[in-house]
Formats: structure tokens, C-alpha cells, sequence
């Protein structure tokens, strides 16, 4: 990861398969990359199943989207749409009517150079697949980040997007381990960090918990890392940090599962 | 009461987590180099003819295993001794 001061740098958020929390992970680092004080564009590249203004709460301020910036139909300045909370992020909206062949890899990275000369950091949602979306998404990344789940399918996608993301010649592929419930792994019925990290090789950036919280942020269109006393939202903010450069510890998950399972803990302990 | 319905969550399920990180292990491992994990059995038939027109062997052991993100072919073939 560079210094912000060198010019803008583009992450794509990708995943290979979807629901595994791209957007949301967009959403808040983007938000948390704002509240500590970047200039930060999120761009959705998911062409034709936009979804990035709904979940970060700006549906009603798109105009324009980004091929009729490719297109010229209007400027990128316009079609940028500000947040209503942070004076510093911008969203570029996909397009929804059109779909990923109408937009090609030289394209975005046209868009992301120009953006790169005024923004701190650029990241980018990329759709679920392998295809002409992915390519497109991740054409102009200066580095990647790969969303997975503690789920065997989602390993899979995550370990056959790194592959791609290694022939792409990416230096810098980093995890996030989204929705991970920590009771559920001490009962040995969930894959663990570690054994997440043994399959995949990859440096982790990010745990993020299973929290209710996050359904109920997208349903409000306020995103969970403005709520700091959750434990997803300031798991969120701890990835922004981590992507400013700071170094930034993991939160201890063990001991903030419900009071019944520290009872459990507590008495586990009593006998072994 | 509580150890004891603990105990018995645990006992049931107490691998279907290392059943997720076996099958992980060989599904990724064949997926990096693009093969199918039918073809184990090929290479072994083809291998222990190999060895056998040299030497006498027992049955051997052929699996693809993982060191970091490099898929390794791990082969193991006890001769016979006289
Ligand atoms: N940590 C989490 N806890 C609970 N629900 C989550 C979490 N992360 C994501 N979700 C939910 O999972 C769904 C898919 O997330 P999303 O970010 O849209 O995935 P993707 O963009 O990869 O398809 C959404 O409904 C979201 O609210
Ligand atoms: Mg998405």
C-alpha cells in the first residue's frame, strides 16, 4: 500500500462469488477512509445490477452514471454524486439499463487516471464472476482486496480469484474475512481465521463478525460503520485505517460473543 | 446442565470443520492446476508402471498437496525388499 500523498491509489474489492459482502465492504471502508480525512471516490463497476447507491443511501442523488461518462454524455464531475454525511466521498454509480460489454478495460482506466489526480483513494465494487466485469474491475487496481466468507464455496471462489489476480501480476492481494461467528468456530463448526489463512496465503487485512446490524444498516441506508458501537462497524473502520497504512490490531472476537456463550466459557473453563 | 448440553453440541459436530478444511485442501489443490481428482488414479496405475518395469513395489501413495499456494505432487512408493 502506497502513501495517500503520492497520488491517488485504485483497490478493487472483489470476491468471485457473490453475496460474500463486496458492496458493504466498499461502502464502509469508503466511509471510514472519509471520516479519517481522504478524499475517496467508491465506483460501481457492477454494470446492470447496480447496487452500491442503495446501500450507501444516495439512490435519490444519482443523475448520471458511468457509461454515459464513458460516452460523453456528461462529465465525470457531474456524474460523481456526493455523500450526504461526508463532504469527502463520492459515488460513481454503475448503470443499470446497460450491461459489463458496454464498458472495456482501457475505459475505466482512462476514468481511474483522472480520478487518481484528485482522489486519495479510489475503490472499486466489483461484480460477482469471473468475466468481462472482473477484467474490467480490476484492470486499473493498484492492488486488490479479496472478500471470502468462513464457507467452503466461498474459499474456493476466493482461491481461484487470487489465482487470476497472480496471472494479473497483482503484488499486493489482500483478505477480508467477512461473517465469521466466533461461537460457531469454537464449536467447531466453522472454518477459523487460521485455516482460512492456511488454504488462501494471503496477508489479512480485515475480520469482520456476523452482526444483525449490517441488514439493518441497508435497509436504513446508513451504513454500520457510522455506528461505532458495533462490533462489524468498528471492524470496518479498522480496515480503513489499515488501508491509510496504520497499523492496526485485530479485534478479539472471543470475547464478545452473547452472555450465553461466555457463561459456556466460563464453565468450560471451570472443568478443563 | 450447561457442560453437559455443551458436551453434547461438540461431540456432533466437533468435525465438520476439519471435514470442510479436508475437503478445501484437495478441492483447491486440483483446482490450481486445472485438473479434475479422478486423475489420482491415473497417475498412480501410470507411475507404478513406470517403477515396476525396474523395480518391485508395494502400492503407492499419490496425492496432491499444497506448500503455500504451490501445488506439490506428493508420491510415496515403498519397494519391496528381497
Ligand atoms: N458482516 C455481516 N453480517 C451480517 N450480514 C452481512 C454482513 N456482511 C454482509 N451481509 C449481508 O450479506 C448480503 C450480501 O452482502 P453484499 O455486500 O451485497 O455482497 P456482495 O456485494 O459481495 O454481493 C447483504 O444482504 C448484506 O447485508
Ligand atoms: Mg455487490
Amino acid at each position: 500500500m502506497m502513501e495517500p500523498s503520492n497520488g491517488g491509489q485504485v483497490v478493487v474489492i472483489t470476491s468471485g462469488k457473490g453475496g460474500v459482502g463486496k458492496t458493504t465492504t466498499v461502502t464502509n471502508v469508503s466511509m471510514g477512509l472519509a471520516q479519517l480525512g481522504f478524499k475517496v471516490v467508491a465506483m460501481d463497476l457492477d454494470i446492470g445490477l447496480k447496487k452500491l447507491d442503495l446501500i450507501m443511501g444516495l439512490e435519490n442523488r444519482v443523475i448520471y452514471d458511468i457509461v454515459q461518462v464513458i460516452e460523453g454524455e456528461c462529465t465525470l464531475r457531474q456524474a460523481l454524486v456526493k455523500d450526504r454525511r461526508f463532504p469527502n466521498l463520492f459515488m460513481l454509480p454503475a448503470a443499470q439499463t446497460r450491461n459489463k460489454d458496454d464498458v472495456t478495460e482501457e475505459q475505466i482506466k482512462n476514468l481511474c487516471a483522472e480520478l487518481k489526480k484528485e482522489f486519495d483513494f479510489i475503490l472499486i465494487d466489483c461484480p460477482a464472476g469471473i468475466e468481462r466485469g472482473f477484467r474490467n474491475s480490476i484492470a486499473a487496481a493498484d492492488w486488490a482486496v479479496v472478500v471470502t466468507n468462513p464457507e467452503v464455496s466461498a474459499v474456493r471462489d476466493a482461491d481461484r480469484i487470487i489465482g487470476m489476480l497472480e496471472s494479473a501480476q497483482f503484488q499486493d492481494i489482500k483478505l477480508v474475512i467477512n461473517r465469521i461467528r466466533p461461537e460457531m468456530v469454537r464449536g467447531g463448526d466453522m472454518l477459523s481465521i487460521d485455516d482460512l489463512l492456511n488454504h488462501l496465503c494471503i496477508d489479512l487485512i480485515g475480520i469482520v463478525p456476523e452482526d444483525d446490524g449490517v441488514v439493518i444498516s441497508t435497509n436504513t441506508g446508513e451504513p454500520i460503520i457510522l455506528n461505532q458501537r458495533s462490533l462489524a462497524g468498528r471492524a470496518f473502520y479498522n480496515i480503513a485505517r489499515r488501508f491509510a497504512g496504520e497499523e492496526v490490531p485485530f479485534l478479539d472476537l472471543n470475547h464478545t460473543g452473547s452472555l450465553w456463550d461466555r457463561i459456556r466459557m466460563f464453565f468450560s473453563k471451570q472443568v478443563g | 446442565m450447561i457442560i453437559l448440553l455443551d458436551f453434547a453440541r461438540r461431540k456432533g459436530s466437533a468435525n465438520s470443520r476439519s471435514k470442510a478444511n479436508d475437503r478445501l485442501q484437495t478441492v483447491l489443490a486440483h483446482d490450481r492446476i486445472g485438473t479434475s481428482s479422478g486423475i489420482m488414479e491415473q497417475v498412480k496405475k501410470e507411475v507404478i508402471q513406470v517403477i515396476r518395469k525396474h523395480v518391485d513395489t508395494e502400492e503407492p501413495e499419490v496425492s496432491l498437496i499444497s506448500r503455500g499456494r504451490q501445488p506439490v505432487l506428493d508420491i510415496n512408493i515403498p519397494l519391496k525388499g528381497r
